[in-house]
Order: C-alpha cells, then sequence, then structure tokens
C-alpha cells in the first residue's frame, strides 16, 4: 500500500486486451461483477433460510430489516467512502475510527454549548455540524501535509495521528460519554421521511412522525431515516466527484503512477491533502450522525469500525496497490457486512461468524482483483521484478 | 434494607408462583443481550436458559463480540426485526446512549428488562427512564463501598490505591467507582485514590495501566479492579511485578483466575456478583408479566458473596464462583 506508483499504466493502444479469448472475456466479466453476486445470493440465501430455521414465524425480507440494514450501514460506510479515494490513490487512512469518535464528542459539545447559549434547535445542530466535520478536517489537513511534504508513509502518520485524536477525543469528553444534549436531537438522528403503518387504521405519512400508539406503534415502519438520506447525498456526492470531474481523474492518476502524475503536473501534494480532508470528513459526518442518533458524544464510538470499513473499501474492489476501484463498490462491500450482521442474528447464529467469513471474504476479493490483472496483462513492476 | 429486600423477595416469590402457573398458557418468545463476551455474562447466560427450560419459554441469545453501542445497537436492531420476540433481556453498554435504540424496541411491542446495567440513573419510577419493566442486577455502589473496606483492610488503612475500570458511563462500574470512592474520602483520610483509568474492557489494557501506575508510584499500596477484565489486568500487572502481597488487589468478579491469584496472596479480596440469579430471574420476571402480574419490582438488587481466603474452601461460597460447563 506504499508502493506508489510501482503500477506501470499501459497507453490505451498497447493493452493486449485484443488477445482475449471468450472464457477469460467471461472470467474478467465475473472478476467486475462478483461482489453484486455475492450479495444477491447472500440475500437469496438469508430470505429461504431464516424463515426456515424459524418454523415461519421470522421473515428476512421486511420493510423494517431494510431499513435497519440502511442504518447499520451508515458509519461503516461513510468510513469507507472517504477511505475509498485515499486507496485509490494508493495511500491508507487508519485514523479514520477515531476521527469519528472526535467529531461525535466535538459535534456534542458544540451542539450543547450552542443551545444552552439560547440558539434554537436547528441552527444548534448546524453548529455540532460544523465543530463535528471542521475538527474532522483539520485533523486530515495535517494528515496530508505530513504524507504529502514530510514524505512519510500515510500508514505511519495516520497510525501516529490516530492516538493522538483518540487522546483528544478522550480529554475533551472528560472521559465519559457527553450527555445533557437537547431531547429534540432525537429526532434529526432517528425520524425518517416517510411512516408507512399497514392494515386498519394505518396509512402512509410523509415528513410526520404519527402520534400513535399501542398495536398501531408496533406495526408502524419507519421508511429513510434522515441519517439514511444524508448518507445517500454524500454517496452522491462522492460518485459524482471520484468518476465525473479531474479532481477523481487526479485521483486515479495518482495511484495509477506517482511519478507519471508530477510529471504530467499534477499538484499531487495539493490533492493528497486534499484527499486526507475528505477522508476526514466523512468520518466527521459519521461521527456528527452517530450523535444525533445515539443524542450522546462518545469518545469510543469510533473505535470497532475502523477495520469493517477498510474491509468494505477492499471488498468493493478498491485495489490496495492504488489506481483502482469505484464509489459504488465500496457502497456493495459495506451492504455485504451489513446484510451478515442482520442476517446472522435473525438466523440465531453467533455473531462470531461475521468475522470469519468478511475475512475470507476479503482475501477473495484481493485474490479476484490480482487475477484480473492477471488476465489484462497489468503487471506491477515489484512483481515482475 | 433489610425490610426492603424482604418485600422484593415477596414480590419476586409471588411473580414465580403466578408464572409457573400460566408457563404453558402464554408461549412467549425472549431475546438475551448481553454487554460482552466474559464469564460474568456467560454465567448469566446458563441462568437465562435454565429459567427458559424450566418454564417452557423460547430464548435467542446474541452475545456482541466487543463492548459499545455502536456494537450492540445493530444486533438489537435485527433482533427487534424478526418480528417474534415479546422481551428483551438486555445489559445497555451506555446508559445514556442505549435509551433512544431500547426505546425503539419497546415502540415495536417488546417490553425491555435491564440487567447487571441500567438505563438513566436506574429508577425506572421516577428517573428519566421508566419504560424498562425492572433492573435486575448488584447494587453497584454498595459493591464499591464494601470493596472499599476490604481493601483499606487489607492495606491497613493507609496508602496509596488505583482503581482500574472498564468504560466511562456504564451504570455498573460507574456506581462501583463511585461507591469506592466515597468511602474512602469519608472513612480512610490517609488513604490517597488515583483513576480510574479506562481499559475498554481489555484485559491486556488493563494489565498495561496498573504496570504503569506501578512504575509511576513505588509506593502504591492496593488496586481496585472494577470488573472481570479490570482485576485479570490488575492482578496479572501485579504478579509480573513480583509485588504478591505487597500490592493488595480487590477483585470485582468471582472468575476462577480471580481466585487463582487468591491463593497465591496476590487478591485479598473478591466480590462475586449473582449473574446467575440476575439471568434466570429477568425471565421468571418476562414470563410474569407476560401472565399479567403488575405488581413486579421495578429494582431487584441480587447481592453479593465476598470471598476472601478464610472462606474460599467453603461450598456455600465457592459456588458463585462463576463456572461455565466444559470452559
Amino acid at each position: 500500500m506504499t508502493e506508489r506508483g510501482s503500477r506501470i499504466v499501459l497507453p490505451a493502444g498497447t493493452s493486449p486486451s485484443g488477445l482475449r479469448t471468450s472464457s477469460q472475456r467471461l472470467a474478467l466479466l465475473l472478476s467486475r461483477i462478483w461482489a453484486w453476486l455475492f450479495l444477491a445470493l447472500m440475500i437469496l440465501f438469508f430470505v429461504i433460510a431464516v424463515p426456515l430455521m424459524s418454523g415461519g414465524s421470522v421473515n428476512f425480507l421486511t420493510i423494517r430489516n431494510s431499513q435497519n440494514i440502511l442504518v447499520a450501514i451508515i458509519p461503516v460506510l461513510l468510513l469507507g467512502l472517504g477511505q475509498t479515494f485515499v486507496i485509490i490513490a494508493a495511500g491508507i487512512d487508519l485514523s479514520v475510527g477515531w476521527v469519528m469518535s472526535l467529531a461525535s464528542v466535538l459535534s456534542a459539545l458544540a451542539l450543547r454549548w450552542a443551545f444552552d447559549s439560547g440558539a434554537p434547535l436547528f441552527p444548534a445542530v448546524l453548529v455540532g455540524l460544523v465543530a463535528g466535520v471542521g475538527g474532522a478536517a483539520v485533523v486530515g489537513f495535517v494528515n496530508g501535509v505530513i504524507i504529502s511534504k514530510l514524505k512519510v508513509p500515510a500508514f505511519i502518520v495516520t497510525l501516529g495521528t490516530s492516538f493522538i485524536v483518540r487522546g483528544v477525543a478522550y480529554l475533551m469528553s472528560e472521559n465519559t460519554t457527553v450527555i445533557g444534549l437537547p431531547a429534540g436531537i432525537r429526532a434529526y438522528g432517528n425520524d425518517a421521511l416517510l411512516y408507512y403503518i399497514p392494515g386498519e387504521g394505518g396509512g402512509l405519512y410523509f415528513l410526520d412522525r404519527p402520534e400513535v400508539s399501542g398495536e398501531l406503534l408496533r406495526r408502524m415502519d419507519t421508511i429513510l431515516p434522515y441519517p439514511v438520506v444524508v448518507t445517500a447525498f454524500v454517496v452522491l456526492c462522492t460518485m459524482f466527484l471520484l468518476h465525473k470531474t479531474q479532481f477523481g481523474r487526479h485521483t486515479y492518476a495518482i495511484g495509477g503512477s506517482l511519478q507519471a502524475a508530477e510529471r504530467t503536473g499534477i499538484p499531487v501534494d495539493r490533492h493528497i491533502i486534499k484527499l486526507y480532508i475528505l477522508s476526514a470528513s466523512t468520518a466527521g459526518i459519521a461521527g456528527f450522525l452517530s450523535t444525533l442518533r445515539f443524542t450522546a458524544g462518545s469518545a469510543v464510538i469510533g473505535d470497532p469500525l475502523l477495520l469493517s470499513s477498510i474491509a468494505a473499501v477492499i471488498i468493493g474492489g478498491v485495489s490496495l496497490f492504488g489506481g483502482a476501484g469505484t464509489v459504488i463498490g465500496t457502497v456493495i462491500g459495506a451492504l455485504i457486512i451489513a446484510v451478515l450482521t442482520t442476517g446472522l442474528v435473525m438466523l440465531n447464529v453467533e455473531a462470531f461468524w461475521q468475522f470469519i467469513v468478511v475475512g475470507t471474504v476479503v482475501i477473495i476479493a484481493v485474490l479476484i482483483d490480482q487475477s484480473r490483472d492477471l488476465i489484462t496483462g497489468r503487471q506491477r513492476r515489484n512483481a515482475a521484478a | 434494607m433489610l425490610r426492603k429486600q424482604s418485600l422484593l423477595a415477596i414480590a419476586a416469590g409471588l411473580a414465580l408462583a403466578v408464572a409457573s402457573q400460566s408457563a404453558d398458557a402464554a408461549k412467549i418468545k425472549i431475546g438475551f443481550l448481553p454487554g460482552v463476551v466474559d464469564p460474568f455474562y456467560q454465567v448469566m447466560q446458563l441462568g437465562v436458559e435454565a429459567a427458559a427450560k424450566d418454564l417452557g419459554v423460547d430464548v435467542v441469545t446474541q452475545i456482541p463480540p466487543t463492548w459499545g453501542v455502536q456494537v450492540q445497537t445493530p444486533i438489537l436492531d435485527s433482533m427487534i426485526a424478526r418480528g417474534d420476540l415479546n422481551y428483551i433481556i438486555t445489559a445497555p453498554t451506555d446508559k445514556d446512549q442505549m435509551v433512544g435504540p431500547l426505546k425503539a424496541a419497546v415502540d415495536a411491542g417488546i417490553k425491555v428488562i435491564t440487567v447487571d446495567t441500567f438505563l438513566g440513573d436506574g429508577d425506572y419510577v421516577k428517573g428519566p427512564v421508566k419504560f424498562p419493566i425492572s433492573y435486575i442486577g448488584s447494587d453497584n455502589t454498595e459493591g464499591g463501598r464494601i470493596a472499599a473496606r476490604g481493601l483499606a483492610k487489607a492495606i491497613g488503612g493507609e496508602g496509596t490505591v488505583y482503581i482500574n475500570s472498564t468504560n466511562p458511563n456504564v451504570s455498573s462500574v460507574e456506581g462501583r467507582e463511585k461507591g469506592f470512592k466515597e468511602v474512602i474520602e469519608k472513612e480512610y483520610p490517609k488513604i490517597k485514590v488515583l483513576g480510574p483509568d479506562y481499559n475498554l474492557d481489555d484485559p491486556n489494557k488493563a494489565t498495561q495501566q496498573t504496570a504503569a501506575v506501578l512504575e509511576r508510584e513505588p509506593k502504591l499500596a492496593g488496586v481496585f479492579g472494577t470488573n472481570v477484565f479490570s482485576a485479570q489486568g490488575a492482578g496479572a500487572a501485579v504478579v509480573n511485578a513480583g509485588l504478591g502481597g505487597h500490592v493488595q488487589v480487590v477483585a470485582y468478579d468471582a472468575t476462577k483466575l480471580a481466585i487463582e491469584l487468591m491463593g497465591k496472596g496476590v487478591v485479598s479480596l473478591v466480590l462475586a456478583q449473582k449473574p446467575f440469579d440476575m439471568g434466570y430471574m429477568a425471565v421468571q420476571f418476562a414470563v410474569a408479566d407476560a401472565a399479567g402480574v403488575t405488581s413486579l419490582p421495578r429494582r431487584v438488587e441480587t447481592g453479593f458473596a465476598i470471598i476472601d481466603k478464610d472462606n474460599v474452601k467453603d461450598p456455600a461460597v465457592a459456588r458463585f464462583v462463576y463456572q461455565v460447563p466444559g470452559k
């Protein structure tokens, strides 16, 4: 992951693609869509197995469960989105988990301060957003500067800042959960675009949580909670950024070959700084959303998520050697992890199996990435030497 | 105190009587979601399963691999989404952050019983959080007080002591720290308290933290480990430093390791909680509630067995050591 520029990107005309046989083409196609297939097969498995194992009393495909999965992927996905850019550019950001924690604490403290000084709820929430994402971005800036200007490997720098950030988050939260936030923020973190109550006395409600209780409340499905909408918006923005803009093209170019990117006049150092700011910022959004969801800031909230988020990025087909990967791949990777967790709980299988499956899938993903390189004839200088 | 306890006992007994009569009538399904994998919760699981067998109810158990709301919540959400659970017995991993996710369970028609840790301030009658049926667990503040007196006695009433704990804002260990500090401040003016340090439920980290404090404070006289991991780590650090017998350790939670260390003179006092009771009674409460019992106590304190080197061999006490068959 630190072998920047180790891959030779063949110019378009010299690619040996014309020599490929049909079986090679099939293998190539499979290698591109295997994550989708795996996700689909896994969902199919749970759709069949869950009712079977529970004697028909539990179903996997319900509105509630689909929404659960969408909510469950939020932190892993947001950490993974910025990471996708960083890894495509042949870097790595190990600080995102603790940056998320710092953002959670900062946004909670700022939100509480703003509200207590008399700001209305919505502006106070915005203050929390700015503080959380802004604080995170500062960490990203520091990461980027040390990596690009002082030429320290990203692995070391972000490992270092992750410890520093962790300490700062603990100190700022005074070693406990940051509470005393206005109760109203619960709605921001948990309410939804749509509510659906099936059956008698029910209906569809848009943007307006129906005041129901008892049986109706029990039947009510919450569809597209606000954090899911925010995350979807971030996904769309990052897709646009990576696939439609010069920023995205430069990111691939730097990951393909740092030296070549420099020779073509890309402002590499400045771009790398921006990449780490982006990575920290999506982690910052994750921290802010978790503060709204749990109505409290926490210095430990992002700790268990770092490795899952990197796994999601790798499963999604981003090459750790840089130069290849997509945003939608990372979304699929995060979905695979979330569907697994949910499905295993519904099957009443111990949650630990999740680790074994995710670990296996990560290794398969890298094997497939390598075999794709074999088929397409792409080579790595270090592999050839 | 005594009157309150006996009242609770009567109520619980009543619940059991009603429960055992109607167990077959209403077949209920219970979800059990403890805090993390450790011997304490494994013994609690034994209690849950024993009661489920005795009362003829189904239990679905999911144990989070690590401690934290970010791990516990997705599992909880999936348990709610099953749609077939009537009750969830859980140990919330944060007394504030888990309020929302558990309220969502109640909204979905699932009743909540908290064990070992509670939500809000633990007063489900007058406190900020009222929706759980009951809290069944130790009086952790009292446990902290007992630990403080035990440690103070072991070190002769003066010196410096250190607290190693697991996570901030968790009702159980917070109560233990509070009770411990309260007694030392009031009753032992010659004792100075350091910490707590938080090891995030990682015994290696607890070892390291305690080792560092032992280096920094050559005159450290005692350590209070507030749960399984803290006590394991604190004990290991004292043994590694060759200070067994010179630095006294009081351990919350009666793991086999803590008892072993007591045999070696490292641990002077062990507070055994009663996780089996917590698990068993929580299932009883669920069954009783399903049968229409309305007078269930909102808070049940399960008490302690206090183990020292004089009574550790006594079978009546030794039965409270956390033992999981086959492990």
